[in-house]
């Protein structure tokens, strides 16, 4: 009742733990029934042991599997060889009829229990340990049923009456539905008519599931109520003719891959659904709210939906579901109900429910943890692009946990503010933060929005560091890093190479910042959460009973060793978390970046290789798209369109519904640099204009998409030869990147500039830009564009007339080293085309023919790589 | 409308069947509208007027538009031929399973009828299966009570019924009384479109069954839907609509409705008890309070609607008499929700909350639905200072009703508490939608905007231009809004809500501080306009009170005397020739 926090549920006797205390005991004899031993081997009676505790820890749904499907997957375990098992777990339960039944058979199940001075065992005699898994689970079930009412026996009887008779009419019951006569009227139904045709609509949703790659296995069984059934089929076409594709698919099926036969119906008066235990249903909700994060919009919203509709009926005071709900909601930007779930899960909970949650060890926090709420709300508003209010509930979240002294919080906040200041870009946030009364006032609002962020950040590692958030901390790192990564800290006074200056652009700060957050693996070795990992992996077993069908038909010839096999199958999920994962994952991302930036396109390469195929798994999919992204888009310039295109294909389809957007820019910009490289400035136009939409979008604009879609329209320009415009572009976006502070663009865009000069034939104004851009480069350790600088810079030389070829030859020949180890092909075919002209107008050069002939032959096999499309 | 002795004969034989088929809520409904319809002075006889109201003083007070009572002119009423039943004498098994059903042995009463096939007998079985099922539903709820609060227990007759009722309805065999339970089960099970069209489709053929428009009004909760009923034009229907629009918060045709029903139900308590409760929703306190009163006089032990009554003697802070009624209905029903939620209220004016929350406890033992105890409990958790079982006693009120726009304030409150009033403003905001016209409401959300934290004095200023806008009550809201007018450095608009405070506190006439403060501000404000006039007008009025404003009035008066007397002088040297 109100504002008292449940404990977790107790355990409450169902007919399915009665059907695993059965089969407990045929594991485990006791002395007085003498039962003859019915295992062939001591494979078989660890299998058994195995199965046991796989039933009692799987997390796979929250519904407890009822007997037909129990006694389909013991024929699976054991294959045909034991039927003993299913024939005396069907007649133990079908001789309960009367509550002394139940009585004995609890009392009888207490003696296979070993008792505290278990020394005189037997031989043959196997006996369960109180302590151990099993046994306390025993343990359990005895308690669960002796705490039981006369009332609570009766209701155990009829259920257990109507667990046996479902199991044995399964197949009954579909004749007696033969069509009376069909009303219109299908909500007026009774469920049991609609049978034949939820089945087949199962499967036909089942393949369009998998077809689009969909979790199938988590969403599948719950599309079986009836009203979203209908809702699915208007989605997705029937065919035309559905009996005939049933037909068709009958065959197809595997025997043992059993239609999940629990109908949930809303109104089901003899049905025996049982939830799990509160743990396994926590545990399965944990795994469903990873596989949320993780996909994203690949899952269903309206079958998830249902269940955890189906589960709050059942469980009213499991508040976690509106939490999920919550988290359902927002992965499928549906802002109101969002909100409405968030706010119920605050109200109800307080923030003070879940399985990971520890009490605080002072009594004085009896007030809740409406904080908690207000950091969840903020990161929702964020999600759903409202900086202005996220930041707001975000400060009332950074007062409010400094009221309570929640440390815990009040750094979570604070990573989540720097989040939030660096995602949403310079160019809105100063509007924000100067009106809004924010906790950086008391650091002074002179300083600019990026000091502030650093500030902030460095304060929320610190806070991290000493409250021991490892995962925050770790986080804070990669934080750190990126800003280190797309910020200068030096303002630049000191203008030009007087110095070599060592910046934390370098990226070997931004590895070594990098390391300290990923060697936190290892620490997460030991201290994640047992109950989901070992939920997990009994799912993944009982799971794997129903897969690999062909291994089991060829470990069949093995003969009776042959099951381990498909133990083994069955791979151990990762003891490690999945958003640490995430984590180091995005570590390499930011590596890659870092030595994209710097130039060393190998490097870059391999990070980004490491991660896509490292850590996708565990990854969001927009990160997974970030990384094909730069693998692409270095396949494009070392390798050429053509392969560059088909990766993309790829890639494409991957990530068919998730992050969009990225890809779509990418191909955008492959587009466009192909248009310009084959001359149809027509077509480079359109889609630089394109590229010019997307960077202004609802949510806000992007600064580093609109200043690339401006500097490509400027290339575009200057290939059609429109020099005067192509200045004055470059020339404004010159200004705003200025404006914008953002040093790596302004370094390409005077390179540009230099371009437009040199090709407009004033080389003399070329040269001051060239030599801006390049000292730009060396202050920001910018490698792979210096040495394209200096390329121009010698060209600029080069055309200034012959008499300048010496110059520029030895400017060539000093970047030479850099371009060639990791420059694209485009970049390298100019190098060598400069070179050969400074030995062409250098009169005092011999043997000029010769090396011309060696250039030009490079040059071919260049122009063949790129250009045979 | 029809003329009143047609309403008395068909009301007359409705009771009698639906008495005869154990239907007794709608048939003590019934009953409380035949002795309501007032009574032709013709046949006026002193036994008829034993239930009728004493004095009608109520309804000369009241009753302001005589126009409604008359009946309007164009309405039709159809007139539904009266039921005939199928077998004038009820058989000897049917009087046993009757018998049986009043004795609440719901199972022996179906068994008996098993072989019957008349009408009224399937009726009797089914609503017995019906009521076995719901009554063994009620044990199990309590029996099931799961780990996780799980509540699911069904009634398990309901597939049956279902069936049953359906190949009935088919073969057409299945009368208005069948089709109310078939709407019921239908209802229950939660296919609520074809419940609605079963149960139009009863009240059609037999209107006066109170019981089955009751349930079609619980399946009516937007406008819509109650525009989309294809209804004949009884005149039960007007009852019907009343209660719906009451439900749908349209109050005030709700109570148009019922003053037009007076005209023929005079007497009705049933009606005086529903105007009483749209006169609630619309916050006339006062006449609430006298409608109580008289209905008390007439039905001493009625516990029925009480609970709204203990409310607005709550609000009037009567404590005796919220203490006599207290002790009133714990005579008359002790275990009834509505007798646990006043007394639940007289110990919260009392000040003595824990026990007032004991009792709203019991009141929601006893209906766990309960809305208003769940609010009620909410706001004594407020007294409490412990605002996370607040926030929890609210949710589960809005869990029950969304629409009670009590529940979302509390909820705004609570959290505006705890200092979190961004947080706050998302519950003010639907609590404000749900109930525009509330000026408390909106000056609630308006001082949320004005907190410390947040500071958005614009939207705070827009708060308190609608509750100005409503009928604010305690005049909050223009003093308010001339302070930030003030503070946002616009100094006319200050003036201007000054001024308009000022009136209204002249028409109340009421006086305090805020009267000083609005004087001493105009009286400048009109100084540094130079309008010496009206300065000199506001700072006479200040010298009644006493204090340092009034020294400050004497000292801008005399300030105001010697420029005037310079400005007139310089004026007078100008333009003298």
């Amino acid at each position: 009742m109100a504002g008292i926090v449940k404990p977790p549920g107790e355990f409450s006797i169902t007919p399915h733990k009665v059907s695993v205390c059965i089969l407990l005991q045929i594991y485990a004899p006791s002395v007085q029934i003498s039962l003859p031993f019915p295992f062939a081997s001591v494979a078989q009676h660890n299998r058994l042991g195995l199965f046991l505790l796989a039933l009692t820890k799987s997390c796979d749904d929250i519904l407890e599997p009822k007997l037909d499907e129990l006694i389909s997957q013991l024929r699976e375990v054991f294959g045909v060889l034991n039927p003993r098992f299913v024939d005396h777990l069907t007649t133990r339960l079908s001789a309960l009829s009367s509550p002394d039944d139940l009585f004995n058979f609890f009392t009888e199940m207490r003696g296979i229990l070993g008792g505290p001075e278990s020394c005189a065992l037997e031989d043959e005699q196997v006996i369960l340990d109180p302590a151990s898994n099993l046994g306390m689970f025993l343990r359990r079930c005895i308690l669960a049923f002796n705490l039981l009412a006369f009332e609570g026996v009766c209701h155990l009887l009829t259920n257990i009456g109507v667990y046996c008779k479902e199991a044995l009419s399964s197949c009954a019951s579909y004749e007696t539905t033969c069509f009376e006569d069909s009303s219109s009227n299908l909500e007026a139904f009774p469920e049991y008519e609609n049978m034949d045709l939820e089945n087949f609509v199962f499967k036909k949703v089942t393949e369009e599931i998998e077809a689009r790659k969909r979790a199938s296995e988590r969403v599948s069984f719950h599309l079986h109520a009836p009203k979203a059934l209908f809702d699915l089929v208007e989605d997705i076409e029937a065919p035309a003719d559905p009996k005939s594709k049933h037909s068709d698919k009958v065959g197809e099926t595997s025997p043992y891959v059993h239609p999940p036969n629990y109908a949930l119906k809303e109104f089901e008066p003899n049905s025996g659904i049982f939830l799990r235990t509160n743990w396994q249903i926590q545990g399965y909700l944990q795994e469903q709210a990873d596989a949320l994060e993780k996909n994203g919009s690949s899952f269903s919203l309206n079958a998830f939906e249902l269940i955890l509709r189906q589960l709050h009926k059942l469980a009213p005071e499991l508040h976690r579901v509106h939490f999920l709900r919550y988290l359902n909601s927002l992965c499928h930007d549906d802002y109101f109900a969002a909100l409405e779930n968030l706010h119920r899960y605050f109200d109800y909970s307080a923030g003070t429910e879940g399985i990971d949650f520890v009490p605080p060890a002072s009594g004085s926090n009896s007030f809740g943890r409406y904080e908690i709420a207000l950091l969840f709300l903020g990161m929702m508003h964020f999600q759903f692009g409202h900086p202005k209010q996220a930041l707001e509930v975000l400060t009332e979240a950074v007062r409010v946990s400094q009221q309570l002294s929640n440390d815990t919080c009040l750094a979570y906040t604070l990573a989540a503010i720097c989040n939030l200041l660096s995602e949403i870009g310079v160019s809105n946030t100063a509007g924000i933060l100067g009106s809004s009364f924010s906790p950086l006032t008391s650091i002074g609002i002179s300083l600019s929005v990026q000091q502030q962020l650093f500030v902030l950040l460095r304060g929320s590692l610190k806070r991290a560091e000493s409250l021991k958030l490892k995962r925050l901390v770790a986080s804070n790192h990669l934080a750190m890093a990126k800003f280190d990564l797309t910020h200068v800290q030096r303002p630049l006074v000191s203008f030009g190479p007087k110095a070599s200056m060592k910046l934390r652009t370098c990226p070997t700060n931004v590895c070594k910042e990098l390391r300290l957050s990923s060697h936190l693996i290892s620490e997460f070795g030991f201290e994640s959460s047992t109950m989901t990992t070992d939920g997990a992996f009994s799912t993944a077993w009982l799971k794997n009973l129903q897969k690999p069908l062909g291994s089991a038909i060829l470990s069949q010839e093995n003969g009776s060793g042959s099951n381990e096999n498909a133990f083994q199958f069955c791979v151990q999920p990762s003891s490690i978390p999945g958003s640490v994962l995430q984590l180091i994952g995005s570590s390499y991302l930011l590596r890659a970046t870092a030595w994209e930036l710097y130039g060393s396109a190998p490097l870059a390469r391999i990070n980004a290789l490491v991660y896509a195929t490292c850590f996708t798994d565990a990854s969001s999919s927009s990160d997974a798209a970030l990384a094909y992204v730069k693998l692409i888009q270095h396949l494009a310039v070392f390798r050429g369109y053509k392969e560059a295109f088909a990766a993309l294909k790829i890639a494409e389809e991957k990530f068919l519904s998730v992050s969009k957007s990225r890809i779509l820019i990418l191909k955008l910009q492959l587009l466009h640099e192909r248009a310009l490289h084959r001359g149809h400035l027509k077509l480079a136009q359109q889609v630089c204009d394109e590229l010019g939409v997307l960077a202004s979008s609802v949510t806000g604009v992007d600064m580093e998409l609109k200043t690339e879609a401006s500097l490509r329209h400027a290339r575009t320009l200057l290939a059609a030869n429109q020099y005067s415009e192509a200045a004055a572009v470059a020339h404004s976006l010159f200004c705003m990147c200025y404006k914008f502070n953002l040093q790596v663009e302004n370094a390409t865009v005077l390179l540009l500039l230099a371009e437009v000069h040199k090709r407009s034939g004033n080389a003399v104004l070329g040269l001051p830009y060239a030599l801006a851009s390049l000292s730009f480069c060396q202050s920001f350790n910018l490698d792979l564009l210096k040495a394209s600088a200096t390329l121009t810079l010698a060209e600029l030389w080069l055309s200034l007339g012959s008499n300048h070829a010496k110059r520029a030859l030895s400017l060539i020949q000093g970047a030479l080293p850099m371009i060639l180890g990791h420059g694209g092909l485009e970049l390298r075919a100019r190098a060598y085309i400069a070179e050969a002209k400074c030995y062409l107008s250098d009169p005092s050069f011999s043997g000029v023919s010769l090396l011309v002939l060696l250039m030009g032959w490079r040059l071919r096999s260049w122009i063949l790589k790129t250009h045979c499309f | 409308m029809n003329s009143k002795e047609s309403c008395r004969s068909e009301l007359r034989i409705a009771i009698r069947q639906l008495s005869d088929r154990c239907l007794y809520t709608a048939s003590k409904w019934a009953a409380e509208q035949l002795t309501g319809i007032e009574q032709d002075p013709a046949n006026f006889t002193p036994s008829n007027t034993r239930f009728q109201w004493g004095s009608s003083s109520i309804r000369r007070r009241f009753r302001t538009n005589e126009i409604t009572s008359t009946p309007i002119a164009g309405v039709s009423y159809v007139s539904t031929p009266v039921m005939e039943e199928d077998d004038a004498v009820d058989g000897d098994f049917y009087l046993l399973a009757k018998s049986y059903f009043d004795c609440r042995e719901y199972r022996r009463a179906a068994h008996v009828l098993r072989d019957q096939t008349g009408k009224k007998s399937v009726f009797l079985r089914c609503y017995a299966l019906y009521l076995a099922g719901e009554k063994r539903k009620e044990e199990e709820v309590i029996e099931l009570e799961g780990p996780l609060g799980k509540s699911d227990s069904v009634n398990r007759e309901l597939v049956s019924l279902e069936r049953e009722l359906s190949t009935l309805r088919k073969n057409g065999s299945i009368g208005p009384f069948g089709l109310y339970l078939y709407g019921l089960v239908l209802k229950e099970k939660g296919s609520e479109n074809v419940a609605r069209t079963v149960l139009v489709e009863s009240v059609n053929s037999y209107p006066w069954n109170w019981n089955a428009w009751s349930e079609l009004q619980s399946l009516c909760t937007t406008i819509d839907t109650l525009n989309s009923l294809n209804l004949n034009n009884h005149w039960m229907k007007d009852f019907f609509l009343a209660s719906a629009y009451q439900e749908i918060r349209m109050h005030s045709e709700s109570l148009a409705k019922y003053e037009y029903l007076q005209g023929t139900f005079g007497y009705s308590n049933y009606i005086q008890a529903q105007i009483a409760k749209a006169q609630y929703s619309l916050r006339e306190f006062q006449q609430v309070e006298t409608i109580f009163e008289e209905l008390l006089r007439n039905d001493p032990y009625r516990v029925e609607d009480m609970d709204m009554y203990s409310n607005v003697l709550y609000a009037n802070e009567c404590s005796s008499a919220l203490s006599y009624l207290a002790h009133r209905v714990f005579m008359t029903d002790k275990y009834r929700p509505e007798s646990c939620c006043i007394i639940g209220n007289y110990y919260s004016l009392k000040g003595q909350h824990e026990k007032s929350v004991m009792y709203f406890r019991r009141a929601l033992k006893l209906n766990k639905n309960y809305l208003s105890a769940w609010t009620l409990m909410g706001h004594e958790y407020i007294e409490m200072k412990n605002t996370p079982a607040a926030v929890d006693a609210y949710r589960r009120a809005i869990d029950i009703n969304p629409c009670d726009y009590r529940a979302w304030y509390g909820l705004g409150q609570a959290y505006e508490m705890m200092g979190m009033p961004f947080y706050a403003l998302h519950y003010f905001r639907k609590s404000v939608f749900l109930q525009p016209n509330d000026s408390r409401l909106w000056i609630s959300m308006a001082h949320c905007y004005e907190t410390d934290q947040l500071r958005m004095l614009e939207e705070a200023i827009k708060c308190y231009r609608r509750a100005a806008n409503c009928n604010d009550r305690e005049a909050i809201a223009l003093h308010q809004l001339a302070k930030l007018q003030y503070e946002l450095g616009r100094p006319e608009e200050a003036a201007f809500y000054y001024k308009k405070d000022l009136e209204r506190m002249e028409a109340e006439e009421r006086e305090g501080p805020n009267m000083v403060e609005a004087l001493l501000y105009l009286a400048t404000y009109y100084k540094t306009q130079k309008r010496f006039e009206e300065a000199e007008v506001y700072c006479t009025r200040l010298l009644d009170f006493t204090g340092p404003e009034k020294e400050t009035a004497k000292s801008l008066l005399r300030g105001m005397r010697t420029t005037q007397s310079g400005f007139s002088s310089m004026n007078v040297e100008h333009f003298s020739p």
